[in-house]
């Protein structure tokens, strides 16, 4: 049997596997829920007003805006992705479910690429479920959805797919799914993020980091940051955090897919390697 | 010589980070017969069947299913396997005939005849009446004959089974032997156990497996004319007081 074939097994069976589990459901609300709340706490409270962000700006990029702060929450949907992938090959050395799967005519590899794509698909259609309720929101508030919504999906997506290679890597070097998890969710959240901004402390452009590209979600609605928060809470660069969105769309989204490629690449050889002791 | 056997072991020796499992271990299963590893705990059972299986590698020496390296050709080696290692689970989330779709197209079968097929094996095992139901519901037993079922599913050539009637309850028991006796001269079947009683009932042959070592093969019958009984070859040769 070819392995185009095995992998196409492997993907259905590994996609059923993720929709049948609570996890599926419960980032999907999880993520929706976070949106509307958003949606819900811009309009009701005034925010770009309350803000005081400049006229001239909200003039001209009123639904801009809008999306940038909406479709910034599909980060959550990435998060997602880290409990869809942390135990997904940990699990079958673990469960000893490997005994049964493993002693097949299927390589290693085309396992773990199997899982992989699953795990993207079902990452997926929850960043597809979330944009498309920003979408709906943007047409029901504003009339228009501004072209920037597509770019920020292409970088939710390319995030989802660097964090699930980063759960691979933690799933095939750790014994337990649990461990592959919080790995994962540390290295993403804490060590990407120290190193950054120690390194902006520093001087340094971090625009490598994976935790950087991926604030390029929002700087795809071609709107200066900088001009944006000149007016608010006082303006000035201590807004950090948001600046970080001037980050190059385009940069980040290879940055991301090279940490992607390498993450996956070492989860594959380290998969191939370990044995089912 | 590759017709003559099915399983040919050669000087096989597996360390875990220092601690020897299997020391310089040779053994030839010719084609069609039934043989039993039997040993103690800790003897090297499992290790052996996880190679032959390709799930670990060998420290040195080389071991050959059907002609084919375990290790340099380990697609083709299992493709000839049937096997049951170490007490598998299954996911939980999918029912026996989910399950064994899902191997069956893994082990190149077509639709049309694994569903025949499914429905052969699972009434095998008992378990015609559990076909469509989650196995996260299933008892150890359970769980130990959809392992066979699954074992039997491609019909291989090589049935490598480790501790097949862990979990069983005697009826269980039985029954698993009845299926053995049934492929004798059918296919090969490696098994490994600690149940003499079991050895007795099914296999032709025995390798007897201490520390690694193998100790002794030859019939059952050779073995009694040597040591009078299975049971005192079997204490005499894993160094047991007697």
């Amino acid at each position: 049997m070819s392995e185009t074939k095995n992998l196409k097994t492997v993907v259905r069976y590994e996609l059923l596997k993720q929709v049948r589990r609570r996890r599926f459901y419960g980032a999907l609300g999880i993520t929706l829920f976070a949106i509307l709340l958003t949606m819900g706490l811009y309009q009701g409270l005034n925010l770009p007003e309350r803000m005081g962000l400049p006229a001239q700006l909200l003039e001209r990029y009123d639904a801009e805006i809008f999306a940038m702060f909406v479709t910034s929450l599909s980060s959550l949907a990435v998060l997602g992705a880290v409990f869809f992938a942390g135990d997904s090959i940990a699990s079958e050395f673990e469960q000893r479910t490997g005994y049964i799967l493993f002693p097949n005519p299927v390589r290693r590899s085309t396992i773990v690429m199997g899982k992989y794509l699953a795990c993207l698909i079902a990452t997926a259609a929850i960043i597809a479920a979330a944009y498309l309720t920003s979408a709906i929101g943007l047409a029901l508030f504003y009339g228009r959805i501004p072209s920037g919504i597509v770019g920020s999906m292409a970088i939710a997506l390319i995030l989802g797919a660097m964090v699930i290679s980063l759960a691979f890597l933690f799933s095939s070097l750790l014994k337990g799914s649990v461990g592959s998890t919080i790995g994962t969710l540390l290295t993403y959240m804490v060590v990407f993020a120290t190193i950054s901004t120690f390194l902006s402390y520093a001087g340094y452009d971090p625009w490598f980091m994976p935790d950087r590209a991926a604030d390029a979600m929002s700087a795809t609605y071609g709107i200066s940051l900088e001009e944006m928060m000149s007016g608010t809470y006082g303006g000035g660069r201590w807004v950090s955090g948001l600046l970080r969105a001037s980050q190059d769309p385009v940069l980040s989204f290879f940055v991301l897919a090279a940490y992607a490629c390498v993450f996956l690449v070492l989860s594959v050889v380290i998969t191939n390697r370990r044995e089912m002791v | 010589m590759s017709e003559r056997y099915s399983i040919r072991m050669e000087r096989l020796t597996k360390y875990y980070n220092g601690f020897l499992a299997l020391s310089d271990f040779s053994l030839d299963v010719e084609k069609n017969r039934t043989i039993a590893l039997l040993g103690p705990n800790g003897a090297g059972k499992t290790t052996l069947m996880k190679i032959l299986c390709g799930l670990i590698m060998p420290t040195s020496g080389r071991a050959t299913i059907c002609g084919f390296d375990v290790v340099s050709e380990r697609e083709s080696a299992v493709s000839s396997v049937g096997a049951i290692i170490n007490n598998p689970e299954f996911y939980p989330y999918l029912t026996p005939d989910e399950m064994l779709r899902y191997l069956g197209r893994l082990r190149g079968m077509d639709e049309k005849r694994t569903g025949g097929r499914i429905d052969q094996v699972l009434s095998m095992v008992g378990l015609e009446g559990w076909k469509n139901v989650r196995t996260e519901k299933f008892s150890m037993g359970m769980k130990q004959r959809l392992a066979l079922a699954q074992a039997l599913l491609h019909d291989p050539k090589v049935l490598i089974l480790d501790e097949p009637s862990l979990g069983l309850d005697p009826r269980g028991m039985m029954e698993f032997r009845q299926i053995i006796k049934k492929l004798k001269g059918k296919k090969t079947v490696f098994l490994a156990t600690h149940l003499i009683s079991e050895v007795v009932q099914v296999c032709e042959l025995v390798a007897i497996i201490d520390r690694g070592k193998l100790k002794a093969f030859d019939s059952i019958g050779g073995l009694k004319r040597r040591y009078r009984t299975l049971e005192r070859a079997y204490l005499k040769l894993t160094e047991a007081i007697l």
